[in-house]
């Protein structure tokens, strides 16, 4: 058995971690690129979502390379991510793949068949070592969101620019190659030390940036067009929630305290929407509004084309948007979207938000002075 | 008070228990009219750019409504069956609503989840009547009569009706005195029982001589057994209809052909569709045509491939020919007007 995965962000780090512990073997797949999404684009329904696309890219460049199971998580409504696994099933048969895909529902669809598949995909190995690599990989998956948030912080701030992502790519490149959660681990401090230790501008007071929207296209780089090295690289700090760590927190590890910053922050949005819909809209909604309290500059909110949830929280964003006073931008992406057409809304937004900052201070100033 | 139902969406599914529930209590309600461009209009004008061309009709309706009526009537279905959705933007549309139309009048929301129990339909009618200041006796009556006569709507459906002659007798279709064959149309009720952005496709299958079949003819409990063959349960109770149907039809004893009459930005017809083109390719093969509209959608252009369809069926059933339907000649492909 050699499994493989769908691509999500940097999430393939603590799934390494977790099956090299399991002593299982796993494909990687091969960086999301081009070629990936024209595999999508030629086997998939042409109005599914771009996420669904991208991941039988995936699956058909791991098979290439050897693997013959697929994992991924299921859910149960009310959105479409619940069902990808059925229609990826029938793509693959279809193309003529003989793969097996094990789809991790959440037990309460089925305890009995959550476990025989968990132990189908942990080599069935005894429980004690089960729980030790799954505890591991919280640790890895932890540790990898540290990291990514202190590229945030480096790069907008980094005095030669391209430092912090030369540093981050030579990271990516090492981690491939290395075996087993700790030395996936001591790669990770390696390179935060690395990147602590850049020249940067700590003065600097960077024009801050929330992002908000599907989980999917806020975390995959491919698909939102490197949204976080683009804005950074124009001197915006970006701040992003959403990730691979906050949603095993939420969903999968016992972090009370985590969980409960959640709740309290969907629970201030509830005059806005006050239920989940599906998808992550809920949270697009109440992390807006947390940001805009934060004193974020601005928001921008981040879904792939004809994403159910988020198109109902696009229609919620510009009342929050007049109340908070705070300028929004919602960017929906495709595999047309062009990367001109992309950079020029990202520069011309950023402008926007400096001009607002000005005009922001330049009163503050005459009140000041009155006084 | 004079409340003002839109006439999109669930309302073609509900709108018997809506009714029956209003006017027990004594209430006078209005429907927005019946789907015209300038409805289209408006609810493209209003509606965020990226939403499906269902939930801008429905922002149309609302928007025709406004003015006339005293409080509109706004369903919140999160879940009409236990365990199961329908789609995100039906949990979500009050929400829209809001956020999109100004100058509303007060909205009248319905909560309807029955994602853990149908007995929590009470629970639904019962935060309605309060919303209107009502007692809880008169509530109890007006609930229990409404979901009776949503029963035999549901009852008349199932029995081979065409949902729009019940809901509007004058729409009733005349008896076709002979019929060429029949054909199954998969969709949701709110696109084939609007004329408007359906084309009217079901009168003019009709007026070619072909009978017409839509989803909800197709029992629940037959439903429910076709899609026992799926690996994964399907938690969408539309969707669910979708595909059963069509699983029933690509049985190949009721239908002679099957249209996949479907919108633009659908999430959900987007799997469905794709499950049920499959599953056709593999096994029956039978003539097969996906229509999708859009509020860019021309009359024309949909006129001739449906009669390129119909002509196929016509043919096909002459020579007695048995070909592929699926990605070959130009009446199955998929495009969108
Ligand atoms: S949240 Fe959006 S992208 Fe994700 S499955 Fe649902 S519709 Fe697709
Ligand atoms: S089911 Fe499809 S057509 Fe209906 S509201 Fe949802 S996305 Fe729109």
């Amino acid at each position: 058995m050699v499994i493989t995965f769908p691509h999500m962000g940097k999430m393939y780090i603590p799934v390494k971690a977790l099956f090299d512990e399991l002593d299982v073997d796993i494909v990687i797949p091969p960086k999301i690129s081009k070629k990936t999404l024209e595999i999508g684009l030629k086997t998939c329904p042409e109005m599914a979502c771009l996420p669904l696309k991208i991941n039988i890219g995936n699956y058909v460049e791991s098979i290439k390379r050897g693997a013959d199971t697929i994992v991924l998580s299921g859910s149960c409504g009310p959105c479409r991510f619940g069902y990808y696994g059925v229609v990826q099933k029938e793509i693959l048969r279809d193309l003529g793949y003989d793969v097996e895909i094990v789809i991790l529902d959440p037990p309460r669809e089925g305890i009995k068949e959550f476990w025989e598949r968990v132990k189908k995909i942990s080599g069935n190995s005894s429980l004690y070592k089960g729980l030790r690599a799954i505890n591991k990989a919280f640790k890895v998956c932890e540790e990898t969101e540290k990291l990514l948030q202190l590229v945030l912080r480096q790069r907008c701030r980094e005095v030669h620019k391209g430092d912090t992502d030369r540093i981050f790519n030579r990271f990516e490149e090492k981690i491939r190659k290395v075996k087993g959660a700790q030395a996936i681990l001591d790669c990770i401090y390696e390179t935060k030390e690395e990147l602590e230790n850049i020249a940067v501008d700590n003065k600097k007071r960077p024009i801050k940036v929330g992002i908000v929207g599907e989980i999917y296209t806020i975390i995959e780089p491919y698909v939102n067009l490197e949204i976080e090295k683009r804005l950074g690289n124009m001197g915006v700090e970006v701040h992003r929630e959403m990730s691979v760590d906050g949603w095993v927190k939420f969903h999968l590890s016992p972090d009370i305290k985590f969980r409960r910053r959640q709740k309290r922050i969907l629970e201030e949005a509830k005059d806005y929407l006050g239920l989940c819909i599906g998808g992550h809209a809920w949270e697009t909604v109440a992390h807006t509004l947390n940001y805009s309290r934060q004193g974020m500059d601005g928001i921008i909110q981040l879904l792939p084309f004809g994403c159910m949830p988020e198109i109902v929280a696009e229609s919620i964003l510009p009342t929050i948007a007049k109340d908070e006073n705070i300028p929004i931008m919602t960017l929906v992406v495709d595999e047309l979207t062009g990367e001109a057409g992309y950079q020029t809304r990202l520069e011309a937004f950023v402008d926007l938000l400096h001009l607002e900052r000005s005009r922001k201070e330049n009163e503050f100033g005459k009140v000041l002075s009155w006084n | 008070m004079n409340i003002g139902i839109p006439r999109a969406l669930s309302y073609f599914d509900y709108f018997p228990m809506w009714q029956t529930f209003f006017n027990h209590l004594g209430f006078k309600i209005t429907i927005s009219s019946p789907t015209t461009k300038d409805i289209l209009n408006k609810g493209v004008s209003l509606c965020v750019d990226d939403a499906c061309l269902p939930v801008k009709i429905f922002h149309g309706h609302v928007a025709d409504l406004v003015g006339k009526v005293d409080a509109i009537f706004v369903p919140r279905l999160i879940s009409v069956s236990p365990g199961e959705f329908i789609c995100p933007k039906f949990i979500g549309l009050p929400e829209m609503i809001k956020n999109s139309i100004k100058n509303l009048p007060p909205l009248l929301i319905f909560n309807y989840n029955l994602h853990k129990d149908t007995e929590d339909k009470k629970n639904a009618f019962y935060d309605l009547g309060r919303q209107l200041g009502l007692s809880s006796r008169s509530i109890e009556k007006a609930y229990k009569e409404a979901i009776s006569r949503q029963y035999i709507y549901e009852v008349m459906l199932e029995s081979g009706q065409n949902p729009l002659a019940i809901l509007h007798p004058k729409e009733k279709w005349d008896k076709l005195d002979s019929c060429k064959g029949v054909i199954g149309i998969i969709a949701h009720s709110y696109l084939v029982c609007d004329r408007y952005i359906s084309m009217d496709i079901v009168r003019k299958i009709r007026n070619k001589g072909y009978d017409v079949r839509v989803v909800g003819n197709v029992s629940q409990k037959k439903i429910e057994d076709n899609l026992k063959a799926m690996p994964k349960r399907l938690f969408w109770s539309y969707g669910k209809k979708l595909l059963g149907s069509g699983m029933e039809w690509l049985k190949g004893n009721e239908v002679d052909g099957i249209i996949f009459l479907s919108s633009f930005a659908c999430g959900i017809d987007s799997f469905i569709e794709e499950l049920i083109q499959r599953f056709n390719a593999r096994k029956l093969k039978l003539p097969y045509a996906v229509f999708t509209v859009d509020e860019h959608s021309g009359q024309a252009g949909f006129d001739t491939r449906l009669e390129a369809f119909l002509d196929m069926l016509e043919w096909r059933d002459k020579s007695g020919y048995n070909f592929s339907s699926h990605g070959q000649d130009v009446y199955s492909g998929k495009s969108s007007f």
